[in-house]
């Protein structure tokens, strides 16, 4: 096998190691670390040099994020616009509550369209629901098309972004991948040559296989009409060729009108790709006599967004349109790569959403892999406040740890308590300054930094130094100031 | 697994309670939305000579050729280009123009079209075509995009995709600077059903947005052209205006 990563780490966030475990395993292996950094350096320089070329950039994000708060203030009123605009176009609506009703529609859609194969567009949604080993377990064979998930597919490999998914795998893992699962003993590692591989090894799907399965970028309530965003032309084979589709979207994914497209689609290709736009955009709104499916089902996605939509801060983590700036532009992804997020959705963006949707005992690592440097926010098309949402997960986290039997006299605990005691009163702060400088004198060597901390402070100090504190606090300092001046 | 019905009631009812700020009625709404921020560039500020030059760059860059004509000259340009294609077997969509039905009397021995006007002309048919020739509804020049609404002249959907060469015939007063000009463009947008009877009839219900040839960058972000849709875009432009 290729693994990528020399050991595996769940996506699933029930069973996941911890975020700082499961780096320490990809911090441990160069070509993968390599492998991502290249990806991310290529797809940085081409997006600076866009972003820079277009002179209205902060007005579209701010139009862009004022669209979405409007959207998400309206939700039901827009999805309700939408379902009826998509049936009365000739499509189908469904609702799923959670991922586990959501796969049994699809599942129920697929049996009554007799079918047992079904090709696929990427869509994380559908990785969210874990819907590949549903619908496999039930009999059903998933062909996925996008070149990056059928690496991934066949190699029996997990996502490790959201837009370009195996950017953590080289070419001579790809050509090792389709040499092993295409019987293509010969091919070498040429990407053109690994790319024309999986055209050939994909046309005849895309001519029998009468199902597919979609997620969609956008849904547009004033015309009913779904969108799609993609590079390779497998996007529209799978809209136009089979009989029956089903497009799996989240519920948050709605936009009031047709032209406020022309802000989110001038966004989406340059913050994710690197590119002027997209090679392909397909707009289809219910079915269209004499092209495409004439089976069209729409599957809005709850799971979880409706409770985050019900919370002031973290609301605005439902802007996100999935362009993978954040995790681009991330120093912390950087390093790790993906996989160490343990969820489908890795980076800054990944950190936000996955304890959110996958309830909070199952993430409690996430929200502290960041160090708030702020690049996500300043890189986000939709100025989505990433760093404000990890502090306040934050928060949640450490409530709900300190309400934990046993916990009261936990040290760190005990710590801010007193804290909290010493720091309310002026006279209380002074004396622990002074008590302070006392005390670290014991640890503060001769370059003027503390290099190693004892018990709890140990903590702090095996990861990082610590400077040493000064002889003078700034107000000793200011009154001697002052006194020499007269 | 429960009733669907359901739960869309319960999904609605959690939207609803989370949204304690929702819009009353309908025209609530349409003020609420009326009163978002777009302080973006809308109108493009080229002459009309620029506006095609930065089409036909931006069109250069996606590795698309792009040809100049004026109206006069256009069937002798699909003829040369198809010449210069190497390839015999065309598909073109059953509102093409006859001036364009380049046939063998033209210059090119062998030449064969099939004119796609629906069943029985299957997908297996389209997918034996060498190559395809259609009209488009608009270019957008700041990204170099090509608007497809699927009219008669445009074909169905597939026709565009499955053949390996496209020739695209774009007219100058077709092309926009800017990306919102397209949609101000749009008054009756392409997404509306015939059968929706409060929305006018004859707007067409799908649209592609091209930009250059099918590509990838999956593989260690090299960029790759043509993995499933045409592998090579010609476009002609006629100048109209």
């Amino acid at each position: 096998m290729t693994h990528a990563g020399s050991a595996r780490v769940s996506l699933d966030p029930q069973f996941a190691p911890s975020f700082p475990q499961a780096a320490l395993i990809m911090l441990r292996n160069p070509q993968l670390r390599k492998n991502v950094a290249h990806a991310i350096d290529v797809i940085q320089a081409k997006r600076g040099k866009l972003v820079v070329e277009k002179t209205d950039w902060q007005e579209l994000r701010s139009a862009a994020s004022a669209i979405r708060f409007h959207v998400l203030d309206n939700l039901g009123a827009y999805l309700e616009q939408f379902e009826s605009r998509c049936i009365a176009a000739g499509g189908h609506v469904h609702w799923a509550s959670d991922a586990a009703q959501a796969r049994q529609i699809i599942l129920d859609l697929l049996r009554q369209a007799n079918a047992s194969e079904v090709i696929k567009i990427k869509t994380m949604t559908s990785a969210e629901i874990q819907l590949n080993p549903f619908l496999q377990a039930a009999g059903v064979s998933v062909y996925e098309t996008d070149l990056a998930e059928i690496i991934l597919q066949l190699g029996d490999e997990d996502p490790s972004h959201i837009v370009v998914p195996a950017l953590h795998i080289n070419r001579s893992q790809v050509r090792e991948i389709f040499a092993r699962t295409m019987g293509l003993k010969n091919l070498s590692d040429d990407p053109k040559e690994l790319t024309n591989a999986a055209r050939t090894y994909l046309r005849q799907k895309f001519l029998t296989v009468p199902t597919a399965i979609s997620g969609a970028n956008f849904l547009i309530a004033e015309t009913g009409t779904v969108a799609v965003v993609e590079s390779e032309g497998n996007g529209r084979m799978c809209l136009t060729l089979p009989r029956t589709l089903i497009s799996l979207v989240g519920i948050e994914k709605v936009l009031p009108r047709f032209q406020d497209l022309e802000v989110m689609l001038q966004l989406l290709a340059r913050s994710a790709v690197g590119e002027r736009m997209n090679p392909y955009t397909s707009l289809w709104s219910g079915v269209t006599p004499g092209d495409g499916p004439q089976n069209f089902h729409v599957v809005l996605l709850d799971n979880g967004r409706s409770s985050i939509l019900a919370k002031t801060k973290e609301r605005q983590t439902l802007k996100c349109i999935r362009c993978a700036a954040c995790m681009n532009t991330c120093p912390v992804y950087r390093q790790t790569g993906g996989h160490a997020y343990g969820s489908v959705y890795p980076g800054p963006i990944g950190a936000i959403l996955t304890p959110q949707l996958m309830q909070l005992k199952h993430a409690q690592t996430l929200p502290y892999a960041s160090s708030l440097c702020g690049a996500c926010y300043e890189v986000c098309p939709v100025k989505i406040n990433i760093p404000e949402v990890l502090l306040e997960l934050r928060a949640q986290v450490v409530n709900q740890e300190r309400r934990q039997a046993g916990r009261f006299f936990d040290l760190m605990y005990l710590g801010l308590r007193v804290a909290n005691l010493i720091f309310a009163t002026a006279w209380g702060f002074h004396a622990a300054q002074r008590m302070g400088r006392i005390g670290s004198r014991f640890f503060t060597r001769k370059d003027g930094w503390i290099h190693s901390l004892p018990s709890i402070g140990a903590k702090w100090t095996q990861t990082r130094d610590l400077r040493g504190l000064p002889k003078q606090t700034f107000h000793q300092w200011w009154a001697e100031r002052v006194k020499g001046e007269k | 697994m429960k009733q669907p019905v359901q739960s869309r009631q319960r999904i609605l009812d959690r939207i609803r309670a989370a949204t304690p700020t929702a819009a009353k009625d309908a025209s609530q709404l349409a003020d609420s939305y009326a009163a978002l921020p777009r302080a973006y560039i809308r109108r493009g500020s080229l002459s009309a000579q620029a506006r095609v030059e930065l089409m036909i760059q931006r069109l250069r860059e996606y590795d698309a050729e792009v040809v100049e004509c004026t109206s006069a000259e256009l069937a002798d340009a699909i003829t040369t280009q198809l010449a210069a294609s190497g390839r015999h077997l065309f598909v073109a969509p059953s509102g093409t123009p006859n001036e364009w039905l380049v046939t063998s009397a033209w210059k090119i021995t062998g030449l064969e079209w099939t004119i796609d006007h629906g069943l029985p002309i299957d997908e297996h048919e389209i997918e034996k075509a060498e190559g395809v020739v259609t009209a488009a509804t608009c270019g957008i020049a700041d990204s170099g995009t090509i608007v497809l609404h699927h009219s008669a002249t445009e074909g169905r959907r597939v026709l565009t995709l499955l053949p390996d060469y496209y020739l695209c015939i774009l007219r100058s007063s077709q092309i926009v600077e800017t990306l919102p000009e397209y949609f101000s463009r749009c008054q009756q947008p392409p997404a509306l059903h015939p059968s929706d009877k409060d929305l006018s009839l004859g707007t067409p219900s799908l649209a592609t947005y091209i930009s250059g040839p099918s590509a990838t960058a999956d593989i260690e972000m090299t960029r790759i052209k043509g993995v499933h849709g045409p592998r090579i875009l010609v476009v002609i432009v006629v100048r109209d205006n």
